[in-house]
């Protein structure tokens, strides 16, 4: 088990935001950081992933690992989050149904894009298999596996060129932009939630600036100069969302989605704001870890523990929808909802970690 | 062929539309005849609205390209809705090439799911959206008046660019029936529509109104709310193309002249038909 550091402890923080973000219409909701700025917890994430890529495929020194082996790693992890992204659409789908059985509500059935698996089951069922079905707030894991999936191929090329890696990234984004590529939903008409085309970029850009952080101290140094720009435009993006204001669609000129503001695409409006954001709050950790103590242990349990917290947080803040549609919500409801909800990722972390201690032993 | 003559046709649909209940009209041919499962007076089932931008498709291009949004496409991939739907509006306008875009649209209107619909928009470019909203609001127990806003201001932004908006209210089950968050969410959507002039299905109504019926045929393994539900489910593509062939007979002609009945072809003008023009409270 690692220490804490400021990767674990953000990317637990986006688990909790994405946590809270998919019970909507929650009291908790409107103090997540998605709702002051254009992009959200998403970009963090997959950012974060690219980022321990970078860690992961190196040994502690800094020497890269043997490219085999970390092909092999990335396609095992690979295999680990489609068994998640499985186990999860199965159980979220058993959750749906059986509130519509207990609750005598079929209305239940509808939710979430899960219509179409009861209704259809025999395609369904294939484009469950193939992540081209996918229920709404569990598209992220279907993203993540193609991410993962085509990893080693970003890792190979960033090893021989950054330049290059970073470049042929852009290119891909760029033209999936401008001819709107984005892979096939199934069964049913439409394309994925969150285009792996446009959001490897991200994943890349998370690998790459690892990779540079840790060979050029002038790499700090940039990024200290460039805070007070990340903080303006962190200060944009809350002027724009708290007064609503955002690109048409319908009048931006063509390419369309180089100026809107599509999580679908990452476009480049959400790309800047994440790097906005990135600049200006990345330094804050070394400033607040000292004074937050068990907050930083929390947080970066959850980090290092990210599959597992996010797959049972995607049930649990389902779960804690059909509470609040059962209760009526409130606040007392939501408050429970969300405690509730943080002390049993928190024990999912904990369980995961105390059971790779114990791995060794044989199994019964 | 003249471009008038599917209007003729479409005339004679709305007096089907009138009378669904009557099986006569039905066997028409101008309109697919409601099935009898299906069948709800229509004071229950719709408010029609002009459709401007539909209706000038027609006549100029002789294709109408809709956007269905939201639910799923049940059920049954051969039979679903959208290719339902799709096959009872070219059953009603033979000389019309009616395509039909499907997206589910998953996630609540007050929290970015208004956005995606902008996107989804335009990608398509249709002339027509047709929209089942408020179910996933109403289970998400949105705050009804924040959800009420966001859907203004969506049907608004449809309406600035010309798009025709035809609305489609939440499902009907029992344990919604006293429900009144939800309730004010099927409220909510019917006062928007009569706000913003746009056509509504009122499906919570009409599931309403078939729920009380006399329950003949088959049972549902899961009881009768399952049961409805499906049934509910199958009519969508009737209801929805009922509410669209009234709400175009009723809208006046574009800029193109207006059409000449021909001799014995009986084509009443939309204007013989006020009982549809204004939006009605059900019964019950």
């Amino acid at each position: 088990m690692r220490e804490p550091n400021a990767i674990d402890f953000w990317r637990g923080f986006a688990l909790i935001t994405i946590f809270i973000n998919h019970i909507p219409g929650n009291t908790f909701e409107r103090y997540t950081f998605s709702q002051y700025g254009i992009s959200d917890a998403a970009e963090l994430f997959v950012f974060l992933a690219g980022w321990s890529i970078g860690i992961a495929t190196r040994t502690r020194d800094g020497a890269p690992e043997a490219r085999w082996r970390s092909v092999v790693r990335m396609l095992a992890r690979t295999v680990e989050v489609y068994r998640a992204q499985i186990t999860v659409m199965l159980l979220a789908l058993a959750i749906i149904a059986g509130a519509a059985l207990i609750l005598d509500n079929p209305l239940i059935l509808e939710w979430h894009n899960a219509g179409n698996f009861f209704a259809d089951p025999i395609q369904s069922v294939c484009g469950m298999a193939l992540l081209t079905y996918q229920l709404g707030f569990f598209n992220i894991l279907p993203l993540y596996v193609v991410l993962i999936g085509v990893a080693p191929v970003i890792v190979l090329i960033g090893r021989a060129s950054r330049v290059a890696a970073l470049g042929l990234s852009f290119a891909l984004y760029l033209t999936s932009l401008v001819l709107d590529w984005n892979l096939p939903s199934w069964p049913g008409e439409g394309t994925w939630f969150f285009d792996p085309f446009c959001w490897q970029l991200l994943l890349t850009l998370g690998f790459v600036l690892q990779d540079w952080s840790r060979t050029t101290p002038a790499f700090g140094r940039l990024t200290r100069r460039l805070m007070p720009l990340g903080i303006g435009i962190v200060l944009v993006g809350i002027t724009l969302s708290v007064l609503d204001l955002r690109p048409d669609p319908l009048m931006v000129p063509e390419p369309r989605l180089l100026f809107t503001f599509e999580k679908s695409y990452l476009t480049p409006a959400r790309l800047v704001h994440f790097l906005g954001v990135l600049l200006a709050f990345s330094p804050i950790y070394a400033l607040i870890a000292p004074r937050i103590g068990w907050i930083v242990g929390f947080l970066s349990g959850l980090g290092r523990n990210s599959l597992a917290v996010f797959s049972m947080g995607s049930l649990l803040s389902l779960i804690g929808q059909l509470v609040r549609f059962q209760t009526g919500g409130g606040l007392l409801v939501d408050t429970a909802v969300a405690g509730i909800g943080l002390v049993a990722l928190g024990i999912t972390a904990w369980f995961v970690e105390w059971r790779s201690r114990k791995a060794p032993r044989p199994r019964p | 062929m003249r471009p008038a003559l599917p209007w003729l046709r479409l005339g004679g649909a709305l007096v089907a539309g009138m009378l669904a209940v009557s099986s006569a009209a039905a066997q028409e041919g101008t309109m697919p005849a409601p099935s009898m499962e299906c069948r709800v007076p229509g004071s229950s089932l719709y408010s029609t609205a002009g459709l401007a931008a539909a209706k000038a498709a027609l006549e100029e291009r002789h294709v109408l390209k809709i956007l269905a949004v939201g639910g799923s496409s049940a059920p049954g991939a051969s039979a679903s809705y959208p290719v339902k739907l799709e096959a009872a509006l070219e059953q009603a306008m033979p000389h019309v090439d009616v395509i039909i875009d499907h997206r589910g649209l998953p996630g609540e209107i007050a929290s970015g799911a208004a956005e995606r619909l902008r996107s989804l928009v335009a990608d398509a470019e249709p002339d027509l959206v047709v929209w089942q909203v408020g179910t996933h609001d109403a289970i998400a127990r949105v705050d009804p008046a924040a959800f009420t806003e966001a859907l203004d201001e969506s049907v608004a932004w449809l309406k600035s660019h010309g798009i025709d908006v035809v609305l489609v209210d939440p499902l009907y089950t029992a344990s919604v029936a006293e429900d009144a968050d939800y309730n004010r969410i099927v409220d909510g959507v019917r006062d928007v529509a009569a706000r913003e002039g746009v056509a509504l299905v009122r499906r919570f109504e009409a599931l309403r109104y078939l729920a009380g019926r006399t329950e003949k045929g088959e049972g549902h393994i899961l009881g009768r709310q399952f049961r409805l539900n499906d049934l509910g489910l199958r009519c969508m593509a009737e209801h929805v193309a009922l509410t669209i062939s009234a709400s175009l007979a009723r809208t006046p002609a574009h800029d193109a002249p207006a059409p000449k009945p021909e001799p014995g072809s009986a084509a009443p003008a939309p204007r013989e038909t006020p009982a549809l023009t204004e939006p009605q409270r059900a019964p019950g």
